[in-house]
């Protein structure tokens, strides 16, 4: 509901810019001081600011994946912590997925954020900022605690400055999340088809990294001795600590200026700002219930298929209450006079698995927020004020909401292909809103590996783009990242420089497109070889059983490929989707992702688009001829049109059947 | 003093006073404006005698829609400035005739110009417009997909409909050649020449105009791709054939194959449009040497500008930061924030040791998301050659103030432009602009805009504000207006902050420039807002970005990729390659005809922690091949003497330790014990280009009174800083309008304030805020709290009043 606090409508933009710039120097510190390619270049992290109530405030661009989570896992880590046992200068690191987190790679350090103000602003930004500013970098010891309640220690600037005792307020909490390289457990990068959590990895329940400025070398020793990548892992930690300290430095910056009251003030009627919107944009959705089935070829142990079921009701009345009861929701007699709300509900997806494909509530969650807001106004804040109305029912036990000890590794594969369901039920209520199926998998290739010549181990982790799905109006693009994932690809030279590998061969898959008259994007084509060295290689990723779907009479992507040595020495070998394969000096892995599904019959293909991707070699001219019923003249480079006439006249409804279902119940309550 | 002399650092101030000037009104039918001497001429001929015959510079600028030119007379210093329409069809038409018509005005001939300095947007707009040459893309087989995939990722993240930008060579002009280097340079796999002539052929057949060839490692070992080049000249005469190991030898393959198909794609068009240009002057007599302004903010003759036009694809935005660099230098200012403000966006870049701040990391195609964060770039095609290092936003004089469904008042970043422009204009504007709601709030005047020659609509700008802003927000006007301007003052604050904080620099410590037509008008709030303690204000803020043309030096950028840790590092491999790189600068430099005493060479390292994944650049810290002039001992050696340390382990342990610093400041920590490698080699060749000598106001009266036109009423804003904030708290005793202003709790409101013709203004004279110092084509605005002060060069410079016991100044008009 709208505050009653008087709204300024040029404070709050002056504040509300003021909040995103403040996750964006996080992210713009985080990055350039990384030390992994895949922090750094692949910009797998991202940051947040929180306030003392642990509401999601502002977020930097980066993993959308990583945003949602983030919203269950502060606010659980600062509980179970309890904000009574942080000082200013103290970090907390944490990645447990049964405290909130995901997979155990993407770790979180944050840092409570202290000002030490009155009720007003004190205004002055130099003791203001340096207070904390200064204990927290140049590692001066903590000024004499008076007592354990509430603050517990005044800040450094009472003692410089001589004022009257003036406590540290706790203000809120930054956070920077960055997916590591190696986090220990059974396979290098910490990927692997994993039976239980303890497999996995390192476990970090919420501890101090950082007390008062300094990093806890005990805890540091600890974690980094499980760790396979310790001195890139140690520089990536370091680069989360450099992004919480701007970001204290910044929000305090801010209350200096602001005074913590107006701060607080604006925190507020920002959330407001965004519900108001969120729910103008959730009154132009439309009506009803859609539902999408889909699943995971198989688990990594068994071949038994991984089901999913999605259903989202969206209408008035919906989704009132608490998040996870979804008797009400889904069930609820729509009353028209209530605000617009949508519900997601994962009930039937099957019971979590003794492998790694679970997904935590958080990762679930996240999947869900991606798909409303990418439903929405793309200049839309994302904060509180928007995930309020993320509500979900995932039940316990299950894939979406795996519990203790489940392994979660691959959770990530479960999530996406989630978010991908999620947009083909409602492919029924906006068909020219979303996409036909896409690449829906992380694609996670990791190796190990002791380089010959170094004698150094090193570890290496990326995920791979695949095809997009096509459009209502546009092709699928080709070999690139969907929804929750926007990794960039680590650059080959790059890796040859630091990794004794080489990739040998970078490049689209020619004729991996679903057809349709908007086709799938290609799919994409690395390959990693060893030239000297034996390795340990981990591949857990999905779909070399079936491709991502078309949607409206667009046929299916080309499937996921994943086989040794394609080129010999020896005979291929297929691997799976989920397996960790020990390499010899000379072996190749050859990672091939899917297409994206078509939309749309490919019959009904601009012909000139067919012949552009003919002469592209994108598309043969035998499939020209099959999917797309286009006769291409490859001499001059020009559609046949009697030849597609003649193809075309005699194209029977291609339709292949899409699989799993998609369906929309009930009436719709829109009127007219 | 001949053409290429030594920069003169110390020694002769080079500020020029710009002539009270009238360049055209926007859309209004421009006329090319010459200044006929004043008085201020004289004082000047006075004092300076030529030692040569008089010759002249020439600067032109081609923006989208004004060409903009200024003609220094080397002796004097005297300026004039010219303006006609672009010509799209033909962008060296305009410049023709303008410089035709410059040199008439002048009297003086075409073979009394020495130097044509050309900024221009051709090798941009060729990009952003898709005019690009047919080009053909060679590569090592089983990449050949370089350009498609590009980066793999989305521009926006949440948005369902996005596109990957189209690859400028389409894949069946994609070609892989078999052959392979690995991370060392060593040969892998042998070239296939019979399949490079095979892809000749095909090319050939393709009828292409231009070929890019990037092939992986050749940063390392550039063998391989120089032979590729050499069979594919052969094969293909007239077809220009770009080199990746030749453009930006460093290493990421798709960064350096997409900065090498920029190159090939625009060659074509820009060689044609600078040999017109060229072929134009010289039938005109014009003599002058042919230069083009970089990215960079170095100039390059035309020839080296038809070789590798994409260090120039930033031209126009690059000569405004030269212009603030050299006006900070001149004054003692080496660190400066420039602020470039116009009618569509602002410009904000950061000065660093009397140098405009040069980036790597840039995309083409893709300017308005240059400040939207991590994926902005995934928009464009990214380069990796040196670019003034500035952050563009939205937001101009045009811009327009809407209210978003959330009810929140927004700027930008759509532009009124000049046509219809803002309501005040009066030619159909419907929307409120940032210049509608400076005028509702009395911070322009509606009879001085342009000196007068475009009259603007009050009335109509505060009834627009009030029905598209106050109105639905439920606002008094005068709030909405001055929302308006907060607003996008907050956006420019956040853009300072990119460029300053977020780069490890305290804005704090810098003094801001401000121009562009609406940058005065801003400045000092922007200030206000980022804690920057001192605004200087050059005279004709309107061009003075122009000028940057005429004072920047020759410069020509090489880099090497040579990654090696430090503790495992044979200083003579540095050396040699330092050498190897300053040789190729020499003999461009010769090739431009740079006399040796005018040559200079900047090296500088990337460096990271081992395993890090990105660098930092360290200036250097070992000796250059020649005398350092004053300025560059300052900015190369760390113990601040002109010895030369050998590169041994001293130099070693002096460069780690700059690293670590630089680390620290940019990123809030160092590690002392963590090993460091050095990644790319830079050297910058300079050919020093003499500045022209600048005028002295006439020293007067102190008194700001003869200047003093009137007084009107102009709203302000408080601070932003907590009301009660003790900062803010300051005795009223002896408070002026100014002191009024801050101390009132958070008192925004209407004030009379005292209105000055900045030409009037003497030398010395000081100006107590409020206050409004208007000029032709730009106001100033002090603000209270503050003072002005002009220079002997006639630059406003605003500072704090001092606080709390401020000494009220006396000589300030209240």
């Amino acid at each position: 509901m709208p505050s009653s606090l008087p709204f300024d409508p040029i404070r709050f933009e002056v504040i509300r810019s003021a909040l995103t710039q403040v996750t964006e120097e996080m992210a713009a510190a985080l990055r350039r001081s990384a030390y992994s390619t895949n922090i750094k270049t692949r910009q797998d992290f991202s940051c947040a600011f929180f306030d003392k109530d642990c509401r999601p405030i502002a977020q930097s661009f980066a993993q959308p994946v990583h945003l949602g989570s983030f919203v269950e896992l502060v606010p659980r880590a600062v509980r179970a912590y309890g904000p009574e046992n942080m000082g200013p200068g103290d970090m907390i690191v944490v990645n447990d997925p049964y405290s909130g987190g995901s997979h155990l790679n993407d770790t979180t350090v944050f840092a409570p954020v202290f000002h030490p103000s009155q009720s007003q602003g004190r205004g002055s930004s130099e003791t203001g900022s340096q207070g904390v500013g200064r204990t927290l970098s140049g590692g001066n010891s903590r000024q004499q605690g008076n007592g354990m309640d509430g603050g517990r220690s005044t800040g450094s600037g009472q003692g410089r400055s001589g004022r009257a005792e003036i406590k540290p307020r706790l203000i809120g909490y930054v956070a920077a999340l960055a997916h590591h390289v190696d986090v220990g457990g059974g396979a290098p990068a910490s990927i692997g088809p994993f039976q239980e959590i303890y497999q996995e990895g390192i476990i970090i329940q919420p501890v101090k990294l950082v007390e008062n400025g300094q990093v806890v070398e005990d805890i540091f020793k600890l974690i980094l001795a499980q760790i396979r990548s310790k001195r890139i892992t140690a520089g990536d930690f370091r680069a989360q600590i450099a992004a919480n300290l701007a970001g204290v430095r910044r929000v305090t910056d801010l209350i200096d200026r602001h005074g913590l009251d107006q701060f607080n003030q604006y925190v507020d009627l920002l959330l407001d700002y965004t519900a108001r919107r969120t729910q103008s944009e959730m009154a132009k959705l439309p009506f009803g219930t859609f539902e999408a089935e889909g699943q995971l070829d198989y688990d990594g142990f068994t071949d038994k298929p991984v089901k999913l079921k999605v259903k989202i009701t969206i209408g008035p009345g919906i989704g009132r209450g608490p998040a996870t009861s979804s008797e009400r929701a889904g069930d609820a007699v729509p009353d028209s006079s209530e605000p617009v709300g949508v519900f997601f509900d994962m009930t039937g997806c099957d019971p979590q698995r003794r492998a790694p494909v679970n997904s935590t509530y958080a990762m679930t969650f996240s999947a869900c927020a991606y798909a409303l807001r990418a439903l929405m106004d793309r200049d839309l804040p994302i904060n509180d004020g928007f995930y309020r109305y993320v509500k979900l029912n995932a039940p316990r036990g299950t894939v979406v909401n795996a519990v203790h000890p489940g392994a979660v590794v691959g959770g990530w594969e479960t999530q996406i292909r989630v978010n991908d369901l999620l947009f083909k039920a409602l492919s029924q209520g906006m068909p020219r809103a979303v996409a036909a199926g896409c690449k829906a998998m992380m694609a996670q290739a990791g190796f190990g590996v002791l380089d010959s010549r170094t004698g150094e181990y090193h570890c290496n982790y990326e995920a791979l783009a695949g095809g997009y799905g096509g459009r209502f109006s546009k092709d699928g693009p080709d070999a690139v990242q969907g929804h929750g994932q926007n990794t960039e690809n680590a650059p080959v030279e790059e890796v040859e420089i630091n990794y004794p590998v080489r990739i040998s061969r970078l490049s689209l898959i020619e004729n991996s497109d679903g057809p349709g008259r908007q086709r799938g994007g290609l799919g994409l084509r690395r390959d990693y070889h060893f030239p000297n060295d034996a390795a340990t290689f981990t591949i857990l990723s999905d779909r070399d059983l079936e491709g991502p779907w078309g949607l409206f009479g667009g046929m299916p992507g080309e499937k996921a490929h994943y086989v040794l040595n394609p080129d010999g020495p020896g005979r291929p070998r297929m691997l799976t989707s989920k397996c960790v394969v020990q390499l010899k000096p000379g072996d190749t892995v050859s990672f091939q992702t899917p297409g994206g599904g078509g939309y749309g019959p490919p019959h009904e293909r601009d012909p000139l688009l067919v012949l552009k991707d003919v002469r592209d070699g994108k598309v043969s001219v035998a499939r020209a001829r099959e999917f797309y019923r286009v006769a291409i003249d490859t001499e001059t480079w020009v559609v046949n049109r009697t030849g597609t006439e003649v193809l075309r006249r005699s194209a029977r409804s291609p339709i292949t059947p899409v699989e799993g279902k998609a369906t929309r119940t009930g009436p719709s309550l829109r009127s007219g | 003093m001949g053409p290429i002399g030594k920069l003169g650092a110390s020694g002769s101030i080079q500020v020029r006073r710009l002539n009270p000037l009238s360049p055209c009104g926007r859309g209004r039918v421009p006329t090319t404006v010459g200044v006929e001497g004043s008085e201020l001429t004289s004082a000047k001929t006075r004092r300076t005698t030529p030692i040569v015959p008089t010759r002249y510079r020439i600067g032109v600028d081609i923006g989208g829609t004004f060409t903009d030119a200024t003609l220094v007379n080397e002796a004097s210093g005297e300026v004039r400035i010219g303006k006609v329409l672009t010509t799209p069809h033909d962008p060296s038409d305009g410049f023709l005739s303008l410089v035709r018509r410059m040199v008439k005005e002048a009297g003086i001939l075409p073979g009394d110009l020495s130097f044509v300095v050309h900024a221009t947007t051709v090798a941009t707009n060729a990009i952003i417009e898709g005019k690009i040459a047919r080009t053909g893309f060679v590569t090592t087989d089983g990449f050949r997909d370089m350009l498609e995939i590009a980066r793999q990722i989305r521009p926006s993240l949440y948005d369902l409909q996005f596109e990957k930008p189209p690859p400028l060579v389409p894949r069946y002009l994609c070609f892989g050649v078999p052959e392979r280097l690995d991370a060392m340079g060593a040969v892998v796999r042998k070239l296939d020449e019979k399949a490079v002539r095979q892809i000749a052929a095909a090319l050939k057949k393709e009828d292409v105009e231009a070929v890019a060839v990037c092939l992986l490692h050749s940063y390392r070992n550039p063998a391989h791709e120089r032979r590729v080049g050499e069979i594919l000249r052969k094969a293909l005469p007239g077809v220009l054939i770009s080199i990746s190991a030749d453009v930006a030898p460093e290493f990421r393959e798709y960064f350096r194959a997409s900065t090498t198909v920029i190159n090939a794609s625009v060659r074509p068009t820009v060689g044609r449009y600078l040999r017109s240009i060229e072929k134009r002057l010289r039938d005109d007599g014009v003599d002058a040497e042919l230069l083009v302004m970089q990215s960079s903010g170095g100039v390059f003759t035309f020839s080296a500008a038809s070789e590798r036009p994409v260090f120039m694809v930033e031209s126009g935005p690059a000569a405004g930061a030269v212009s603030a660099a050299h006006l900070g230098r001149a004054l003692g200012y080496d660190n400066v924030l420039s602020f470039d403000m116009g009618g569509t966006t602002a410009k904000l870049s950061l000065i660093q040791g009397g140098q405009p701040r040069v980036t790597k990391d840039y995309t083409v195609g893709a300017a308005a998301q240059r400040s939207a964060g991590a994926f902005g770039g995934a928009a464009g095609y990214p380069i990796r050659t040196p670019v003034v290092d500035l952050v563009e936003i939205g937001a101009g004089g045009g811009s327009i103030a809407w209210v978003d469904s959330g009810g929140a008042l927004r700027v930008g970043p759509h532009s009124a432009g000049a046509d219809p422009g803002p309501a005040c204009y009066g030619l159909g504007g419907g929307e409120p602009t940032i210049t509608d709601a400076n005028l509702a709030l009395g911070r322009l005047a509606s009879g001085y805009f342009l000196g007068g020659e475009m009259k603007l609509d009050a009335v109509a700008a505060r009834k627009v504000i009030q029905d598209r802003c106050a109105g639905p927000l439920e606002l008094k006007p005068d709030e909405a207006a001055n929302g308006i301007i907060e607003i996008a003052n907050t956006a420019m604050v956040n853009a300072l902050r990119l460029v300053s904080v977020q780069r490890g620099y305290d804005p704090r410590e810098y003094v801001l420039i401000a121009f562009g037509g609406a940058g005065p008008m801003h400045a000092n709030r922007l200030a206000e807002e980022a804690g920057v303690e001192k605004v200087l204000v050059p005279m004709s803020p309107g061009t003075f970005s122009a000028l940057g043309l005429l004072v920047t030096d020759l410069r020509y950028d090489y880099s090497q990729t040579l990654i090696r840790r430090t503790d495992d590092l044979d200083p003579e491999d540095v050396s040699t390659a330092f050498e190897k790189l300053e040789e190729q600068g020499r003999a461009a430099l010769a090739h431009a005809g740079v006399a040796k005493g005018s040559q200079a060479f900047e090296r500088s390292i990337d460096m990271r922690y081992f395993g890090q994944s990105f660098e930092l650049n360290i200036p250097p810290t070992f000796p250059l091949p020649r005398v350092a002039s004053g300025r560059e001992r300052a900015r190369v050696g760390v113990e601040g003497t002109s010895a030369t340390p050998a590169l041994d382990a001293n130099w070693l342990e002096a460069l780690n330790t700059r690293f670590h610093d630089a680390h620290e400041r940019a990123y809030g920590f160092k590690v002392a014990t963590e090993p460091t490698e050095i990644v790319n080699l830079r050297v910058t060749a300079i050919g020093r280009i003499s500045k022209p000598k600048l005028r002295d106001l006439k020293k007067s009266s102190r008194d700001p009174k003869s200047a003093l036109k009137g007084a009107r009423k102009v709203f302000f804003t408080a601070p932003s800083t907590a009301p009660d904030a003790p900062s803010t708290k300051r005795s009223k005793s002896g408070a002026t309008p100014s002191g009024a202003g801050r101390a009132s709790s958070a008192a925004s409101g209407w004030t009379d304030t005292p209105v000055y013709d900045r030409y009037r203004l003497p030398a010395g004279a000081g100006i107590s805020g409020p206050a409004i110092i208007e000029e032709h084509d730009s106001t100033t605005i002090i603000l209270p709290g503050w003072q002005g002060e002009t220079d002997v060069h006639g630059n406003l410079l605003l500072t704090r009043i001092p606080s709390p016991s401020r000494v009220p100044s006396g000589r300030g008009s209240g």
